[in-house]
């Protein structure tokens, strides 16, 4: 029959072989950890390796090493958690997405990171867009995007048990089974439960209520059909449960002071989805996806708001001669019931509401001039029925002059959404005791005469990324964003409210309105630089300046000077990955951020909140090739601090200590 | 006049640092093994542990698909013998140049146009490798995996099958994993 090519290696051959080659330790930066190198946008990797070197146990905490994305702990499980400023506990600039669906709150608009969406020891990878992403992702993508994918079912076909225990009453438990059904099927189930015990009060190191216990159960299905059709199944369940001290009722004998309540936040969802992916003969690659999920998030016989959500999203590609052709449809359904027993402090007037939006687009990358000019070009349409229709549009120009370098530049425009909170609740977001009369006074913030438009977004940014050694890369990244139509409000009326006792109470209501308006500015850099092929060095940095344009309307332009003031201006991270020998790692995380000034709600008092620079430390242990054993410390040096205070939902400002974790991964 | 001793002392510690660190670097970056030299030794040795079903033709031919991130690593091998056959690199973009390849790379920044390339080689002889995350899933040959600071392959056995190719044993053996068939 027939001369088969032959396998022997012909004699004067000086190649390393394949057993070689499998052996070389490689001397370069990993390009996996930039597989957005290509893209026209600023993009930061965090791999699985990451994650798990960073010895951090909540996502928010690994995020801290991305350039521009500012994260801040409130108690020991909630955080604010920003890219490019304006952060708070409900950020609501910025998406998040899990394989695809966002797990961002649209009542709120914001993301609850005390609730686990997803075991980190479940995610694949996570990248992280910064800046306008409206063109691709919809409203909302306003200053950045953070994708989190989940690992795919077939590479999982084993067990795995992780646990961790450490101070501060922190306990953490995975579980993981898996396996293949046949070639083409397999399927994943993972279970994780965490606890963290209560911080401490900043007021008198006496502990605080704020203990969490969280809960997450994830399942996933994967098929592979014929060639580049595939069926994935995602199921999740998550439950967390934790309490707060919220400032309430006024103290009978000292009015300046509030006395605080406990209260149990409870938040639990449900969720089920699908995608099936599939190529036509003529290489159209289209993608279905839709998910139904059921949330419920309430503060114990107080508040609380129950919905469902449907998502359906569409999205084909098409690449022909120079063109990249991506096309997408989306539609989501939010009905929610929302009530609250505080009559007075906060009112919902519509209890059940139905939030419809719907979105097209359509995004070209274009190659000019192969290997280096690339331009593209998109813009999606959508419509809410609260906000409108709008039209996002974006371009971007990569020019790639040799295979090593990058420059690229973009312009683009986003909507954000006002929320239901914001264009519906009433609440009492200010109190002030008896300092100019012998009467106390509160603000309240309420809607104003006018429904909320949508805030508007309009920049651009360059950036430059290099391959400038085989193992130094850097990415670089500048932009100016004006931010028009901001949530804002204006004095409204004046109410005397007698019923709090013999003290009356002045109610000055603020009205919300679209009126604020400002600058953002700022620069991230990363660098990335392996030193030898087992130690590697991260370093980002972040600038970030807002500037809020004054205004004539004293309640805007202090809102907006609390913007410029509450966002922090350098933030920063250095991170060490050392491998000391086949089976021992020694990391360390150096991190820190500039100092900020915020209102501590329901206060209307400022506190500076000081800069802070700490270290983290992990060590891990591989006895076998399946059982490892690490040892992390988190924020080692620097003062205990207070990273963060509560601006919007009234809360009892905590510290951050060190602490110490024993973690054991074991795969079977 | 203890500052005068002091400030060149301290002025000098930096150069310290910078000749231990490039002694370090020198040391370990004496060999060169960055992960492009690495996966274009990898596409070499493919084409001498895969068989490929019986061909007239006396030319075995790497495509490089898109954007060129291999070519100068692989144009100094251009023109030897592999298995009897001379070894060409050809650069390739569209679905027309495919029969005229038995090795086709597709580097991670074609990640988007993978399932396009794949759809283009179906049933043919042709072998796929790429640094693309998730390529084997994908229906993909071969994919390389960075995994424990080493570079790995990942090995997808049933679309080696498909396309008519066989993978020697050695070849499985070393694989950092096998899909979609029995190691």
């Amino acid at each position: 029959m027939a001369a088969i090519w032959h396998n022997a290696i012909s004699a004067q051959d000086d190649d390393l072989n394949l057993e070689d080659l499998t052996k070389i330790e490689v001397s370069s930066v990993s390009r996996r950890n930039q597989s957005l190198n290509n893209v026209p946008a600023a993009a930061f990797v965090i791999s699985a390796d990451d994650i798990r070197r960073s010895g951090a146990q909540t996502l928010p905490d690994v995020l801290r090493m991305a350039p521009g994305i500012q994260v801040a702990q409130i108690d020991s499980g909630r955080y604010a958690v920003t890219a490019r400023g304006f952060n708070g506990r409900f950020s609501n600039k910025l998406q998040v997405l899990v394989d695809g669906r966002s797990i961002y709150d649209p009542f709120f608009s914001g993301t609850l990171w005390e609730h686990d969406q997803i075991p980190l020891e479940d995610i694949e990878r996570i990248e992280i867009i910064r800046g306008v992403g409206a063109a691709m992702w919809g409203a909302n993508a306003v200053n950045g995007v953070i994708n989190i994918i989940s690992k795919h079912s077939h590479g999982e076909a084993n067990g795995m048990l992780a646990a961790s225990i450490g101070t501060h009453g922190q306990r953490q438990l995975y579980a993981r089974a898996a396996g293949n059904i046949d070639a083409d099927t397999s399927w994943k189930l993972s279970a994780q439960g965490r606890h963290a015990g209560p911080a401490k009060k900043s007021a008198d190191g006496s502990y605080s209520a704020d203990d969490l216990t969280a809960s997450t159960v994830d399942f996933r299905f994967d098929r592979t059909l014929t060639a580049g059709s595939a069926l994935t199944v995602w199921a999740n369940v998550a439950n967390s449960t934790q309490g707060d001290l919220y400032p309430f009722t006024i103290n009978p004998l000292d009015p300046m002071v509030l006395d605080p309540i406990a209260v149990d936040e409870k938040t639990s969802t449900q969720m089920l989805g699908a995608r099936y992916r599939w190529l036509t003969e003529q290489g159209f690659e289209s993608s279905i996806q839709s998910s139904l999920s059921n949330a419920q998030i309430g503060l114990k016989n107080a508040f609380e708001i129950r919905y469902v959500k449907f998502d359906l999203d569409y999205q084909g590609r098409y690449t022909f001669a120079e063109h990249d052709l991506l096309w997408g449809l989306t539609h989501r359904t939010m009905s929610d019931e929302a009530w609250s027993n505080f009559a007075f402090e906060m009112t919902i007037p519509r209890r059940e509401f139905t939030q419809r939006s719907s979105g097209v687009f359509l995004h070209d990358n274009w190659t000019l001039v192969p290997d280096t000019w690339q331009l593209g070009v998109g813009a999606r349409w959508d419509q809410s029925n609260l906000g409108g229709s709008f039209l996002s549009p974006s371009a971007t120009l990569m020019w790639t002059p040799t295979r090593n370098h990058t420059l690229w530049a973009k312009y683009a425009r986003a909507p954000r959404i006002p929320s239901r909170a914001e264009s519906d609740v009433s609440m009492i977001s200010g109190y002030q005791g008896p300092t100019t009369g012998p009467f106390l006074s509160m603000l309240r913030s309420q809607p104003g005469s006018l429904p909320l438009s949508r805030e508007t977004i309009e920049g651009g940014e360059l950036g430059f990324r290099s391959q400038l050694a085989p193992h130094f890369s850097i990415d670089l990244s500048l932009y100016r964003y004006r931010y028009a139509n901001l949530v804002s409000s204006t004095l409204g009326t004046t109410e005397v409210n007698l019923s709090f006792g013999p003290i009356p109470v002045v109610i000055q209501n603020l009205d919300r309105n679209n009126a604020a308006n400002g600058w953002l500015t700022g620069a991230e850099l990363s660098l990335d630089w392996l030193l030898s092929p087992t130690w590697r060095l991260q370093l980002s940095y972040a600038l970030t300046h807002v500037d809020m344009d004054a205004s004539s309307n004293p309640i805007s332009d202090a809102q907006g000077k609390a913007d410029e003031r509450g966002t922090a201006r350098h933030t920063g991270s250095l991170r060490s990955q050392w491998n000391l020998s086949e089976n021992q790692q020694l990391d360390a995380w150096l991190r820190g951020s500039s100092g900020m000034v915020r209102t501590l709600s329901p206060y209307t008092t400022e506190i500076r909140i000081p800069g802070y620079v700490t270290l983290d430390l992990r060590y891990a242990f591989k006895l076998t090739r399946d059982l490892e054993i690490a040892l992390s410390g988190r924020n080692l040096i620097g003062p205990r601090r207070v990273e963060y205070v509560s601006d919007y939902v009234p809360a009892t400002p905590v510290v951050i200590e060190p602490s110490l974790q024993l973690t054991t991964r074991w795969k079977f | 006049m203890l500052a005068r001793i002091t400030r060149p002392a301290r002025a000098f510690r930096p150069h310290w640092l910078a000749a231990l660190l490039l002694v370090i670097v020198s040391k370990n970056f004496a060999q060169p093994n960055s992960e492009p030299q690495l996966e274009a030794a990898y596409l070499i040795n493919f084409m001498k542990y895969v068989e490929w079903p019986a061909s007239a033709r006396n030319t075995a031919s790497i495509c490089l698909f898109g954007r060129d991130t291999l070519g100068p690593l692989l144009s100094s091998h251009e023109g030897r013998m592999i298995g009897g056959k001379e070894l060409r690199i050809l650069r390739v973009s569209s679905p027309a140049d495919m029969a005229s390849c038995q090795l086709v790379y597709i580097p991670d920044v074609e990640e988007a146009r993978i399932g396009a390339v794949l759809r283009w080689t179906q049933g043919m002889p042709i072998l796929t490798a790429s640094s693309a995350d998730g390529f084997a899933r994908a229906g993909g040959g071969i994919e390389f995996v960075r995994h424990g600071g080493r570079m790995q392959f990942i090995v997808n056995a049933s679309s080696l099958l498909q396309q008519g190719l066989t993978a020697s044993s050695q070849m499985m053996r070393l694989a950092f994993r096998v899909i979609g068939g029995e190691r």
